[in-house]
């Protein structure tokens, strides 16, 4: 029987690579398909094949990490790495948005009427709603680094509440986001601020979605006793995925709602 | 008053755990011995026959999209001209 002579992960071949460069290919094209010939199946076949492979693949990482134990700390380190540059990517994702914000509202031009906001937009009063998602999403990342200690120190039943209770404050914040939006007395058609704020607030808060559906993953593994007190990367990741999704947030607040009115 | 209500909050306590206790049991030994046992089969359909089925739809999906996602580009391509 070989057995390997080195602390890395030798994956099994795996179909999900195919499968999920498959369903990008599907959606892609579907969405040209929706937009010049009205027909939704291409792309619905996509994201279904795109949920199947994230399932599958996800659910071979859990069973090769905690069931097969080739998660050894060289392999973490991988992992913590990947996901570091992964976030660092999505920071450079969001700058583009911010950038697109500062220059037109830094210089906005006579069309605007030459003020930002601009002629005939009331923003949101910042101090209202957004201000109390402020203090959610801040909360929030207080509940998930108690979770994390609770993790280390072997508290089972404080991990899954304070877990528990991060998820529903995620939960919270998208049901008043998604009220905000439905209340909102503009548009994203009503020119770039409409442009702007949507498309920020509105990308970030498919990142609030994100993040708590890692996290509700989380509080599944947690229940069925895959995390140790040494070793529970998964949680890490999601939760610096938090803390990213928070940091986010506090610089959208402070530059489209706050500085933005 | 006092003392009743604390022990009160003991019983429940301890009842609330046992039904815990009794529905989440540790089955990760049981699943290290499924996904370590030598059997040959990739991580992606060692944990059974579901895996099998899922990863049979999710393959037939694929190929019936890839075939339908060049029919469709196929026909973008060449409008076909009425009349």
């Amino acid at each position: 029987m070989a057995h390997q002579a080195h602390a890395y992960h030798m994956v099994d071949p795996s179909p999900w690579p195919l499968t999920g460069a498959i369903a990008a290919l599907l959606m892609t094209s579907g969405l040209a398909i929706w937009f010049h010939f009205h027909s939704t199946v291409l792309m619905t076949l996509g994201l279904i094949l795109l949920l199947l492979t994230m399932y599958q693949w996800w659910r071979d990482i859990i069973r090769e990490g905690t069931f097969q134990g080739h998660h050894t700390p060289p392999v973490q380190k991988g992992l913590r790495y990947g996901m570091i540059l992964f976030i660092t990517s999505e920071v450079f994702f969001f700058l583009g948005f911010f950038w697109a914000f500062y220059h037109s509202s830094l210089a906005p031009t006579p069309e605007l009427g030459g003020c930002w906001p601009p002629t005939g937009i009331t923003p949101l009063d910042p101090f209202e709603v957004p201000l109390l998602n402020t203090a959610v999403l801040l909360a929030s990342g207080v509940t998930v680094t108690w979770a994390h200690h609770s993790i280390m120190e072997g508290e089972r039943k404080q991990a899954i509440q304070s877990l528990t209770l991060t998820i529903l404050l995620g939960l919270y914040f998208t049901a008043l986001q998604a009220t905000e939006y439905y209340e909102a007395p503009f548009t994203i058609a009503d020119g770039v601020y409409g442009s702007t704020f949507f498309v920020a607030t509105g990308f970030h808060g498919l990142h609030v979605i994100i993040g708590s559906t890692f996290l509700a993953v989380c509080l599944l593994r947690q229940v069925q006793y895959h995390f140790t007190s040494e070793h529970h990367f998964g949680f890490e990741a999601a939760a610096w995925y938090w803390h990213f999704v928070d940091v986010v947030w506090l610089f959208l607040y402070v530059s489209i709602y706050w500085w933005g009115s | 008053m006092f003392p009743h209500f604390l022990t009160l909050q003991q019983v429940s306590r301890r009842q609330i755990s046992s039904t815990v206790r009794r529905q989440l049991v540790n089955k990760v030994p049981d699943k290290q011995k499924l996904f370590q046992e030598a059997n040959g089969m990739p991580v992606h359909l060692k944990g059974g026959v579901s895996d099998a089925v899922l990863y049979r739809a999710t393959m037939g999906l694929t190929v019936l999209g890839t075939a339908y996602v060049i029919y469709e580009l196929v026909k973008a391509a060449l409008p076909q001209k009425k009349g």
